[in-house]
């Protein structure tokens, strides 16, 4: 079993409603968010390249790509991030973790892993999400998780939930009738970086 | 008339003993204040996550490599002329920049408590782990060499008593490319992952440890620790000019590989460097080398202290300038960078250190300093009969 995501590119509109919702769940702190909507266009996020009316513009959404061959894992130092085998998800352990920012240093997919470089601070006084998230650390990394507090309790990760489009998949790569298995089916699709080797769990459908 | 020089000397060894004590003292509050607030008490961020303590450490490692090899070429080459010193070498090596490398990496990481994992949790596929066991093994080598050194001079034990160690520390300290590995190890950054950079880490330990070691033996030569012929000074000097040259064209044909296509990540990466946010420290660099080498090389039949001393401190700062812009190049130009989602501090250079990582730095190396001068006054490390005085 492995889970893995599909998300597809052509149904995306860069509503950044994945990004909020993976704030709130995992109440986040201020300054860091796991799933960040990336324009591809002009200098700034969400505007487009060119004059008008030739513009272009393509959103690009990107947490951290639970891949098969992470080089974080191999990076850190004491074994704070590792794969899980039954299921190929990369856990951090903010418990062990040194804050060494090494798998920062290590993971090619920019910004995907944050730091607490304070102690964490909320925009609002009550905290937001599921009870069942662990509480952020002050000075450790922290990461998507894929939302296994939600895939314990039987649900999907809250960034597929709440997509308004449908724009993301989420499922066992593994099972070929998973819901995952068959949004890829017949469609082309790539990795982000895939030269580099690290086996992402992501899949960008075009 | 010998008794007031002494009293003179002596009150100017307290008077650095003191200023590096609160110096010392300085970078503990600065530490503390890191601790309480946070590392956002740096300049480092998200794109830019390692900076002037990781580059202090990859410093004061290559101090530590190039020391052991400074102590034990002498034993294994026979280089007669240089023997007296390789005790002082293989001390500093030994606990002074092994010391303050290992603090380096303790200011640098968020929680200092849990360092304990490294030896609980160790991952042996982190080329970080492997620093971590290369620290502690150069720790136990110097130990055991330097104190083999001071028995030698003492005539307790006979030359060849030495080879053995000096054999072991030959090797650890060629070792010091594994320090390269933490960076051109990783896929996510090309500029680092090239195979001149283990040979570049090579030749800054051996610059670095022969420039202090230069600095400290005018310094031991003035109060009377050592005396050191000018001329041996002055092939250090030598030797030191050589290996910068190499360096420098390590730097030049990285620079045009990476600008000639004339497009791509390493162009981007190159352009930032070289004529963007990143040019003030890259030409800084450039003279800094070419200066350091000059100064160095350019001798004549009369060697002049002045000007080895000022060559020696210019290298070290051009070496301090390389590290730095290698990390910074590459953190500020990742493999991704289109625009998104804004989070804490997505600068795009160039990255000044903060006034608290400077102090915190500056106290480490003054307890470095404590550290090297308490081992001259304590231990029998050098070369003339007053030695334990100092
Ligand atoms: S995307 Fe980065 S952080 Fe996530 S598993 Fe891959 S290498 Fe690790
Ligand atoms: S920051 Fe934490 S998770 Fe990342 S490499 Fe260091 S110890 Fe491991
Ligand atoms: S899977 Fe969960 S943690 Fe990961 S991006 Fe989606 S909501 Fe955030």
């Amino acid at each position: 079993m492995r889970y893995a995501m599909a998300i597809d590119l052509d149904r995306c509109t860069g509503c950044h409603a994945c990004s909020v919702a993976c704030k709130v769940e995992n109440n986040l702190p201020d300054g860091i968010f796991w799933n960040r909507i990336l324009t591809a266009g002009g200098k700034s996020m969400d505007t487009p390249s060119g004059t008008f009316p030739n513009l272009s513009m393509q959103f690009l959404p990107v947490n951290c790509q639970h891949c098969e061959n992470p080089a974080c894992v191999k990076a850190c130092p004491v074994k704070a991030t590792y794969k899980r085998e039954e299921d190929g998800i990369v856990i951090q352990n903010y418990d062990k973790c040194i804050g060494c920012r090494y798998c920062m240093v290590a993971c090619p997919y920019a910004s995907v892993r944050q730091f607490n470089w304070k102690k964490p601070e909320y925009a609002i006084d009550v905290a937001m999400g599921d009870a069942a998230i662990t509480p952020h650390q002050y000075n450790t990394v922290e990461k998507c998780t894929f939302c296994t507090h939600r895939l314990a309790q039987g649900l999907k990760p809250a960034c597929i939930d709440t997509c308004p489009n449908r724009a993301r998949i989420f499922g066992d790569i593994d099972d070929p009738n998973s819901e995952v298995s068959q949004a890829i089916q017949g469609r082309s699709y790539f990795h982000l970086l895939e030269e580099k080797g690290t086996k992402p769990s992501i899949f960008y459908l075009t | 008339m010998a008794v007031v020089t002494n009293t003179k000397k002596t009150s100017a060894t307290n008077l650095w003993t003191m200023i590096f004590a609160v110096f010392a003292v300085l970078g503990a509050v600065c530490w503390v204040l890191q601790l309480t607030r946070g590392l956002q008490m740096t300049n480092l961020d998200t794109n830019n996550m390692w900076g002037l303590y990781i580059v202090g450490f990859m410093i004061f490692t290559g101090i530590a490599a190039g020391s052991l090899l400074f102590s034990a070429v002498p034993y294994l080459f026979k280089l007669e002329e240089f023997k007296p010193y390789t005790r002082i070498a293989s001390y500093l090596g030994a606990v002074a920049s092994i010391v303050a490398a290992s603090l380096f990496i303790i200011v640098d990481i968020g929680n200092p408590e849990r360092v304990w994992l490294f030896i609980t949790s160790g991952n042996w596929t982190s080329p970080m782990f492997w620093d971590f066991i290369m620290l502690s093994s150069y720790m136990v080598i110097s130990i055991i060499f330097t104190r083999k050194l001071i028995l030698l001079n003492e005539g307790k034990i006979e030359e060849k008593g030495v080879k053995g160690i000096a054999v072991v520390a030959f090797v650890a300290g060629i070792l010091v490319t594994v320090t390269s590995f933490v960076f051109s190890f990783q896929v996510a950054r090309p500029l680092w992952s090239t195979p001149a950079q283990p040979l570049s880490f090579l030749i800054a330990a051996l610059v670095a440890a022969l420039a202090v070691l230069m600095i400290l033996s005018h310094i031991l030569n003035k109060s009377g620790y050592v005396k050191m012929p000018i001329g041996l000074l002055a092939k250090m000097g030598k030797l030191t000019a050589l290996l910068l040259c190499i360096e420098l064209i390590i730097v030049i044909t990285e620079i045009l590989i990476g600008l000639y296509p004339g497009s791509g990540e390493d162009y981007a990466a190159f352009i930032w460097l070289v004529t963007g946010k990143g040019a003030v420290g890259f030409w800084l660099m450039m003279v800094a080398l070419v200066t350091a080498i000059v100064l160095l090389a350019k001798q004549g039949t009369l060697p002049k202290v002045g000007l080895l001393l000022g060559g020696a401190i210019i290298a070290l700062i051009a070496i301090y300038l390389i590290k730095s812009n290698l990390l910074q190049a590459q953190l500020f130009n990742p493999l991704i960078t289109l625009p998104g989602t804004p989070v804490y501090g997505e600068t795009t250079g160039p990255y000044v250190p903060s006034l608290l990582e400077i102090g915190l730095s500056l106290g480490i190396v003054s307890l470095g300093a404590l550290l090297l001068n308490l081992g001259f006054g304590k231990l029998n490390l050098g070369t003339t009969a007053n030695t334990r005085k100092l």
